[in-house]
């Protein structure tokens, strides 16, 4: 193996800007991902050693940040219901009061159905809508199956729409 | 569903970003101070207090008290007021053989209560 530390600063160069509008999009705050970005990276520095090279890099990486995502998510959640409130709300507060959106009303309401999504949707969703990955790929960092995943990204689709029209009734 | 991206990141974002985690292995290598390197251990230690703390409280608070006068016998007992104790064997109509199977059955030691005999006061 190379030097750790070339490896790792490849990895940063290669990875850093498509995980962080992948987590940005999770979590909906540009504060949340940077710090979110900060600990996934720390996580593969100090995993590099483990790295056997049975799984590709791209996909190890990957899996590194859904899986910290997902974590980060969860931890949220239990926050909010130590507060009371819903996590999900919460990621839908963010994406509304997110100073970095500048774009329409259609599509801060189509990031706010996203947000409203389940997690492990939400992930699916976004890897594929937004992160333009395969179901392939999805399905080598999730270890799930393609069919479960062409599934999942259909109801997300389902739910999207449903909740779009829903706003739209309610104006 | 149309798809354009709507969000954006703060001008220069993305070099400062890179450059911070290029930090990552550096700041890792770097030798934890003495404080850092204790934390855990001190955060242990602290959560142990803390139940003990909480334990010695939870068994205060839900222990039956007993007060049934006895426990003023063994006040004047561990004391050595044979005066007192005089006084009260008079007072409550007490026995020498109530005071002694109670101070037998308490945990006054046996040289406190050897010198309570050797003062014959009951």
């Amino acid at each position: 193996m190379e030097n750790p530390e070339q490896v790792f600063n490849i990895i940063v160069k290669t990875y850093s800007e498509r995980l962080y509008w992948h987590v940005r999009r999770m979590v909906g705050s540009h504060e949340d991902a940077d710090d979110l970005l900060q600990d996934i990276f720390l996580k593969i520095w100090t995993a590099l050693p483990t790295f056997r090279g049975e799984a590709q890099l791209y996909t190890w990486v990957w899996r590194i940040a859904t899986n910290e995502t997902l974590n980060f998510l969860r931890k949220e959640k239990v926050r909010a219901m130590l507060r009371f409130s819903s996590a999900d709300d919460l990621t839908v507060q963010k994406v509304q009061a997110d100073p970095y959106f500048n774009g329409t009303a259609a599509e801060r309401e189509m990031a706010k159905a996203i947000a409203r999504l389940p997690e492990k949707q939400r992930q699916v969703f976004i890897m594929r809508w937004w992160d333009e990955l395969s179901y392939e790929e999805i399905a080598a960092i999730t270890g799930t199956s393609v069919g479960a995943l062409k599934a999942s990204y259909h109801i997300a689709q389902e739910k999207i729409k449903l909740n779009l029209s829903a706003t739209e009734v309610s104006k | 569903m149309t798809k354009r991206n709507p969000i954006s990141v703060p001008e220069g974002y993305f070099q400062s970003l890179e450059q911070r985690l290029q930090q990552i292995p550096v700041q890792a290598a770097a030798p934890r101070s003495k404080v850092h390197r204790f934390t855990p251990y001190l955060a242990y230690a602290a959560s142990l207090l803390l139940l003990l703390a909480v334990g010695n409280f939870v068994l205060r608070k839900t222990a039956v008290q007993e007060d049934n006068g006895w426990d003023y016998v063994s006040y004047l007992a561990l004391s050595l007021d044979p005066d007192g104790l005089v006084e009260l064997k008079e007072t409550e109509e007490l026995t020498d053989e109530d005071i002694r199977s109670y101070l037998l059955a308490s945990n006054i030691s046996v040289e406190q209560l050897t010198m309570l005999s050797d003062e014959e006061a009951y």
